[in-house]
């Protein structure tokens, strides 16, 4: 990290192209959204326009990650801190996979019925 | 004690003390949106109604993420004029990042109250309409007129009525029930206040007794508590007040109430029954516990070799032999009457009927003309007459629109599950049939946007070609398809209000004709005079027994707008948050910059920190809620 004012004086000047540099990318996320010629994929939204739509974001998460919050500057501490964060992170993606599993939502379904039996069910008053 | 590492940096982890501490609250933040987007992601993928892509308007969320990204240039700006001590030029940038968020804020205020002023409308047939709704006002005579506009509804009434959005249904009942455990006193009230307004009376019919407990009001050592004796102490009381006002509010005892025939409603005396039913339900529940002890007892002592299992059948409480009242050889009342049957519904009587406006955030489902009634989610319900001469119930209460947008997904989606055609459906739907008087507007929409997107087809096949299965390579989208938005509605009434001959899809003053990019932030809307005099934004009368829900764009509508409003709601608590927090480095902070400015900067390092991931956060954010 910039400690001494000459460093501090370069430093800035990589803020501003990296403000600069998220600028653009947004108008390359509106871009590719808007315009016709830039559609990925079929015509309109689909999924390649949102694995697009998603790295650019990615990368944008990553300049300001890296520069602005000095990560790229940063020892080891931090990124184990971060590692198991963006791990956990990436996990809680999934976990709502779970509701596969549910036995009342897919009630109707032949797997379902492996969960569910109606005869088991018992009511109370 | 002198704390270390408050502004130097330890040397092995590189961190002063508070880094440590901002670094592992963001991890915990990364959790905590992380389990938000994760849920936005579980919602879309299972959503079973067309989910509403790039529904927002996305000039403002662009202005918003260019206005965040240099708020994030200039935090860290503030920052390193810290470092080279130039206190100025930290109070500009720092100044410039504070007013960026107010910037933000204010963009996201006026986008949530867009959102909260539109109306939309699932129909019985799945048709999706959106618009403003227009305002109405009840008139003296109980009469309901419509007007597009606040202002115009009021000069509607004589009076001065209040109007009122017209997505309301209008309720004239005979008797209004009212649940004593869920009556909700906003609503209790402005019943009350419409009725008064209106120089109409709720009463009840007929004497009630309601009674929290048995000793309350009869049991004595000498009398034992039986139904006899409660009917007894009823009609004594009848007879010994002669007028209502020494009977009203009478008690039997402390937890009993006496409500006597005439006693005018409010909310006070909902809530004194509410006392009493709790307490009858909690007395209840004590005496049917120690009815099941008794003959958990006798069914032991009977048959002690049994095992419980086989003697439980025979331990059950059966409230109805159990109110059945048993004494025994003293004349002490053992079981029966020890349950008081707990009064749970207080009934009042419109004299004479008038019509109740009944908001329809309020009812619980369509309310239908033929149920004659209308329940409350509080399980309030306003009775319609039984008699010829009675009031009708459900007045004539239709939901009447400036509609901007129509989306026919829904239906198609619903089409398609059951094999039908889906343009079949669509042109057989309510909206284009003769009961819709406004038809004709949306048969030439219809025409126009079919008109369209054959166009659309035909340019996207001529520019793409077709694969190798002989398909084209690309088409116009479901959206394109069967959703009509503003933009659409605006350029047809522009293209057939056209000077001259009215251009086709084909020619380029066609396209020329569309509302641009632009205009999806600060457009036309249907206060605007140009909409008006070209009837962009048709009316549409839809009958109310044909809205199956309505809502403004909140989460109620869908779970895009839940989440929505979820995420970015959380996001902006954290943009005022940290606004906050940099706002006191700016304004609060001098003395420390004077006494150890390192310790400033690292402190406005940390606040930066946050600062960024707040940016982050919407850097994910824009593209997910705006362009997909």
């Amino acid at each position: 990290m910039a400690d001494t004012p000459a460093e501090i004086q370069k430093a800035k000047k990589l803020y501003l192209l990296i403000g600069m540099a998220l600028f653009v990318f947004t108008v390359v996320t509106v871009a590719v959204a808007t315009v016709p010629w830039l559609d990925f994929g079929g015509h309109g939204f689909d999924s390649k326009d949102a694995i697009i739509g998603l790295l650019i974001a990615t990368f944008k998460a990553t300049l300001v990650a890296s520069i602005f919050m000095h990560l790229n500057h940063e020892k080891k501490t931090i990124y184990v801190v971060l590692l198991i964060s963006a791990v956990m992170g990436v996990v809680l993606m999934f976990l709502t996979g779970w509701a596969f599993t549910d036995p009342i939502e897919y009630g109707n379904t032949v797997e379902g019925d492996k969960f569910y039996n109606p005869e088991q069910t018992t009511t109370s008053d | 004690m002198e704390i270390p590492y408050t502004v130097t940096a330890r040397k092995d982890t590189g961190l002063f003390n508070s880094k440590v501490g901002i670094w592992l609250f963001l991890a915990s933040e990364v959790m905590l949106f992380g389990g938000l987007f994760s849920g936005y992601v579980f919602l879309r993928i299972y959503a079973d109604y067309p989910w509403p892509e790039r529904a927002l308007p996305i000039v403002p969320g662009l202005i918003n993420t260019f206005v965040l990204i240099g708020s994030s240039v200039t935090v860290v700006f503030a920052w390193a004029a810290l470092k080279m001590r130039e206190w100025r030029k930290f109070q500009i940038y720092m100044g410039i990042t504070i007013a960026c968020a107010g910037i933000f804020m204010v963009l996201k205020g006026i986008e949530y109250k867009a959102k909260l002023e539109h109306q939309a409308v699932r129909m019985d047939d799945f048709a999706i309409i959106e618009g403003h709704a227009h305002y109405a006002v009840v008139g003296d005579d109980g009469q309901i007129s419509h007007a597009d506009t606040k202002t115009k509804a009021k000069k509607l009434s004589d009076s001065g009525a209040k109007p009122f959005k017209a997505n309301a249904i209008l309720f004239k009942p005979e008797t209004i029930d009212f649940s004593v455990a869920r009556a909700h006193q906003p609503w209790v009230e402005a019943v009350l206040e419409q009725a008064a307004k209106r120089k109409s009376k709720l009463v009840t019919a007929e004497d009630l007794f309601l009674y929290g407990s048995i000793r309350d009001y009869a049991g004595t050592e000498q009398e034992p508590l039986s139904s006899k004796g409660r009917t007894n102490a009823e009609t004594e009381l009848v007879a010994k007040y002669a007028n209502a006002e020494e009977k009203a509010g009478h008690t039997f005892g402390e937890r009993s109430l006496y409500i006597p025939a005439g006693t005018e409603l409010s909310y006070d005396l909902v809530k004194q029954a509410r006392e009493v039913y709790v307490s009858g339900r909690s007395h209840n529940a004590i005496a049917r516990t120690a009815i099941l002890k008794a003959n958990w007892k006798k069914v032991k002592a009977a048959r002690p070799e049994d095992k419980y299992w086989e003697q439980a059948p025979d331990a059950k409480i059966d409230a109805a032999t159990q109110l059945e009242e048993q004494f025994d050889s003293e004349g002490n009342c053992i079981s029966g009457s020890k349950v008081v049957s707990v009064v749970s519904t207080l009934s009042f009587q419109m004299s004479p009927p008038q019509p109740i406006v009944i908001d329809r955030g309020w009812v619980k489902r369509p309310v239908k003309a033929q149920e004659g009634k209308a329940e409350l989610r509080d399980d309030t319900s306003f009775n319609a007459g039984s008699a010829e001469d009675s009031a009708p119930g459900l007045l004539n209460s239709p939901l009447i629109l400036a509609v901007d947008a129509i989306d026919f997904r829904w239906m198609v989606q619903k089409a398609e599950e059951a094999g039908k055609d889906p343009l079949e459906v669509i042109e057989k739907s309510w909206i284009f049939s003769e009961e819709n008087k406004h038809a004709k507007y949306y048969k030439k929409i219809w025409k126009n946007h079919k008109a369209r997107i054959a166009e659309l087809e035909k340019e996207l096949l001529e520019g793409y070609g077709r694969d190798k299965e002989g398909n084209a390579k690309r088409v116009p989208t479901e959206t394109d398809r069967y959703r009509i938005t503003w933009q659409d509605l605006v350029h047809y009434a522009r293209v057939d209000q056209h000077e001259g001959r009215p251009p086709k899809p084909s020619d380029k003053e066609y396209a020329d004709l569309r509302p641009k990019f632009w205009d999806g932030f600060a457009g036309p809307n249907h206060k605007d005079e140009e909409i008006h005099e070209l009837h962009a934004f048709p009316e549409l009368e839809i009958p109310h027994q044909k809205v199956s829900l309505q809502s403004m764009f909140t989460p109620k509508w869908n779970t895009y707008y839940a989440v929505y409003f979820t995420i970015t709601g959380l996001h902006g608590l954290h943009v005022i948050g940290g606004a906050i927090v940099l706002g006191y480095y700016l304004f609060f902070s001098k003395g420390l910059y004077r006494r150890n400015p390192e310790w400033l900067a690292n402190r406005v390092e940390v606040g930066g920190l946050f600062w960024h991931f707040v940016d982050l956060v919407w850097i994910f954010l824009f593209p997910i809620l705006y362009l997909m």
